[in-house]
């Protein structure tokens, strides 16, 4: 077995308040070491206004900005600006917004910095729904899970929202989704972003045990087993056009990824067939345009 | 830094929102219900080991390049990885997790590589100290003998081993063919026994130039005089000119004596003394013909040689019984019947019985029957029991009489070299325990292997290092999703026309590479070997590096206990427990 390697530097402190097991808090942890100290990451509101502590503490080592949910891709931009403007074209400018600040909130925000092609990095930590106050769904929760707004007797109706398909309809020079079961592909990932000019968007796929119903031990199994029922693919676009998947030599049916968390236990087996057909689509939607 | 902070009137608050300190006050391991911890467990290869050889740890050392580090990690358990590399059944590979998801690890081809690489880096033994003044004695140099040699002399005793044959060994030399083991190999393992100091005298037999009351100087006795003497079949004929033992042909032939047999040899029986004589025979340019009662499946000998027999043309016929060897002098016609097979008998195996009226007959120039060896007794001291044909011994090896121990063949109806070389190392502890007044059994249990049988004298030798749970690691505890299926690399054989040629070893040893992309396929089952996997994924930083060191060591100030480190362990070297509460 190969070893993963993975920068040495700890940006992301002791004592944060992420619950344990938390999907984000480790990719939190690896982001920071592949983007290194000199990043100003702007927060807009999300579990990440929280866990790295309360005023007047943080656990960040890098510059911190907090901003409202709707101005993430704003805030960043000013920033931008602002150091522009001082000559410091060294310093990182991102944004770490959730699914709810991405998706749904922020996506006016985000879309208008994307069509100015904004210099920065913008990082969406998918969890899947509004967890951080209680597990309500958004439009990045998946076909058919429960939230606490989509109960049980009705669950999500609809798929999720194909935020990928969306930043890449804007042309941005790079868009590239990732997870943190693999530490190597993420950190190459935002390397690879950090040395490209103009908008770069991460679509960073984060398992929230509290909010999935599921053990906290099995964070990086769910994390992994996502990419090999091909729920969420690893792949890259650059330019809007150009498609490179990462392909997982181990594929399994979605069952195996589905059964592991407490959000999916009320799917009956035509439920789960449903959402299969969901995935081979959405699959096969993405080959297409990788080979085009 | 990682205080907490108190503004104590409002002109102390920064005119901003901005933070002024970090949160390593807050100890999140309070919030821990379960506490991960480092905790090595035992390996399901060592646990079946009957020599008890530190297995996946020898492995971790081979595949990170460190011969002489695997070579001397063998030895703390067993001075005989050239000959077990070798000759061993390999129980190890049939029990390793590798089996369930691939193929098992070539443990044996990994052990023979290094103890053919890492000597030619390793400087010779060096002596083990000043002895005690306590002596040693050990009637035999086989296996058994020798391992409980190397390990008293390792625990500082003056040991002196009687042999009866000319050269030391025993069956090593005397009943293994040197193109399964070749006498290089078995020398120079020998001589680093010697070379700690131990005397071996040969040309000594026990009874006979020997005998127990002449060894009052000697505070303990180790006996392991092997199992030399054939069983015969009880026919008419067997005692007659052309007719051989198994086991006395190969002690001719291990002797370099010559033996007139003439071309057509017919072998009864089937297990390893058989198909050895087989096969020495057709590289002696001869036919070889093997009779044996049962079908190939119930054939006691080692799958692997049964197959090299077979391809280097030996024949084997099967559910046929000799009942007597016709003619006196000259060609040998032997009056067999044949037989099938009944239901199961106490070996598990199907009994064969004789069919009314089919006698045949096989013509053969010479005959040599290997129907299993016995031990001969007649030296056997008063106060040594017997029973079921072998020496009686307690858990710890000690005989009816004091001082006295016995193991090897002797005492054991598991003949093969690794379980000789398990029981050498019991006596030795258990001599070390007699000796310094300790209770032998309590020491032996506490060093068992997993449940045991299997012992390690590592922890005896070196009290409180690596210290494992005797839990044995099984494959739903391992995490695959680290590992990719890879072909199990093997020793290439010569080719068959060369192999008959002579006695020159069938089988060559692995190159660097190979042996190092088969070191890299073990799972290495409850030993770290630091991939940091618990490193990269924690989520609280809380696996303690120093320096870019692994440090084996958890922050329990900030751990949560969320167990991914537990999980994504691919080799089950984490362990969890509940927290107290």
């Amino acid at each position: 077995m190969k070893k993963i390697e993975i920068p040495p530097e700890e940006n992301l402190g002791h004592g944060h308040l992420a619950c344990a097991g938390c999907g984000a808090a480790v990719a939190m942890r690896l982001t920071l070491k592949a983007l290194g100290e000199k990043t100003v990451m702007v927060f807009p509101a999300s579990c990440w206004s929280i866990v790295p502590g309360f005023w007047p503490y943080s656990s960040y080592r890098i510059t911190a900005v907090h901003a409202g949910f709707v101005t993430g891709a704003a805030t960043a931009s000013g920033v931008r600006a602002a150091l522009d403007v001082r000559g410091d074209d060294e310093t990182l400018v991102a944004v770490w917004a959730g699914d709810g600040g991405t998706f749904d909130i922020g996506l006016q925000a985000l879309s208008g910095a994307a069509e100015r092609n904004e210099d920065l990095l913008y990082i969406c930590n998918d969890n899947e729904g509004y967890m951080n106050t209680g597990t309500q769904r958004s439009s990045a929760t998946p076909l058919l899970a429960w939230t606490t707004t989509t109960p049980v007797m009705q669950p999500k109706e609809n798929p999720k929202k194909d935020i990928m398909a969306i930043m890449a309809d804007h042309h941005i020079p790079y868009a590239a989704t990732a997870t943190i079961a693999y530490p190597e592909d993420l950190i190459r990932k935002l390397e690879k972003a950090k040395g490209i000019q103009g908008t770069r968007f991460i679509h960073l796929f984060s398992p929230c045990p509290p909010g999935w119903r599921m053990p906290s031990e099995q964070t990086i199994k769910i994390s992994r087993l996502a990419v090999r029922s091909r729920i969420f693919p690893l792949y890259e676009i650059e330019n809007g056009r150009t498609y490179t998947i990462q392909e997982e030599s181990h594929v399994v049916p979605v069952k195996e990824y589905l059964k592991l968390q407490g959000r999916f236990s009320h799917l009956t087996e035509k439920d789960i067939e449903t959402t299969q057909r969901n995935v081979d689509d959405t699959w096969e939607r993405l080959q297409r345009r990788a080979r085009c | 830094m990682g205080k907490q902070i108190t503004f104590k009137r409002e002109s102390e608050m920064p005119m901003i929102s901005v933070s002024l300190g970090d949160m390593e006050w807050n100890k999140t391991g309070a919030w821990r219900t379960q506490r991960p911890f480092y905790e090595e467990k035992t390996p399901p290869c060592s646990a079946a080991c009957p020599a008890g050889n530190d297995i996946s740890g020898f492995i971790l050392k081979t595949a990170k390049g460190d011969w002489e580090g695997a070579w001397n990690l063998i030895r703390e358990e067993n001075p005989f990885p050239g000959v077990c590399g070798r000759v061993c059944f390999h129980p190890c590979e049939s029990k390793c997790n590798r089996g369930s998801f691939d193929e098992p690890i070539a443990i044996h081809a990994l052990e023979r590589f290094v103890a053919d690489f890492a000597p030619r880096l390793s400087k010779k033994t060096g002596k083990a100290g000043e002895k005690r003044k306590e002596k040693v004695a050990i009637i035999g140099s086989g296996p058994a003998g020798m391992s409980s040699a190397y390990h008293l002399a390792r625990l500082r005793y003056d040991v002196t081993v009687f042999e009866s044959f000319p050269l030391a060994g025993g069956m090593l030399r005397m009943g293994i063919p040197s193109y399964r083991l070749p006498r290089d190999v078995l020398d120079r393992e020998l001589s680093n026994i010697e070379a700690l100091g131990v005397e071996i005298r040969t040309g000594i037999s026990l009874g006979e130039h020997l005998k127990l009351e002449d060894l009052k100087d000697y505070q303990a006795i180790f006996l392991s005089t092997g199992a030399h003497r054939s069983r015969g079949l009880h026919i008419q004929g067997e005692k007659e000119k052309g007719v051989l033992s198994g086991l006395d042909l190969l002690k001719k032939m291990n002797l370099s004596k010559r033996i007139k047999m003439g071309e057509k040899i017919a072998i009864i029986g089937g297990g390893n003394t058989a198909i050895d004589v087989a096969r020495s025979v057709i590289r002696l340019g001869k036919k070889a013909t093997i009779l044996y009662r049962r079908s190939r499946e119930e054939m006691p000998a080692f799958e692997d040689e049964i197959l090299e027999a077979l391809e280097e043309g030996v024949k084997i016929r099967y559910l046929v019984n000799p009942i007597r060897v016709g003619q006196k002098d000259g060609p040998k016609r032997l009056e067999c019947l044949r037989m099938e097979l009944s239901e199961k008998d106490e070996s598990g195996r199907r009994r064969p019985v004789p069919i009314p009226h089919s006698n045949l007959f096989i013509d053969a120039d010479y005959v040599v029957i290997a129907a299993g060896e016995e031990i001969g007794a007649s030296f056997l001291p008063e106060g040594a029991e017997k029973r079921e044909g072998i020496v009686l011994t307690r858990r710890d090896g000690s005989t009816g009489i004091k001082g006295v121990f016995a193991g090897g063949d002797l005492a054991s109806n598991q003949r093969t070299v690794a379980h000789a070389i398990g029981s050498g190392k019991k006596a030795a502890m258990a001599i070390d325990a007699f000796l310094q007044g300790k209770d032998a059994e309590e020491v032996i249990i506490q060093h068992l292997i997993g449940e045991g049988p299997s012992l390690s004298i590592f922890g005896y030798l070196h009290p409180g290092e690596r210290l494992r749970n005797p839990h044995v690691v099984t494959f739903e505890e391992l995490n695959m999703d680290y590992f990719e299926p890879a072909k199990r690399q093997g020793e290439s054989k010569s080719a068959v026309k060369e192999r008959i040629k002579g006695f020159n070893e069938v089988s060559s040893t692995l190159s660097e590479g190979v042996a190092l992309e088969e070191a890299e396929r073990c799972f290495g089952c409850g030993t770290c070997n630091e991939c940091e996997n618990c490193y990269v994924f924690c989520p609280d930083g809380s696996i303690l590096k120093r320096e870019e060191l692994f440090s084996h060591q958890v922050d329990y100030d900030y751990c949560k206990g969320c167990g991914i480190c537990f999980t994504e362990c691919p080799r089950g070297a984490i362990s969890l427990k509940e927290e107290a509460k």
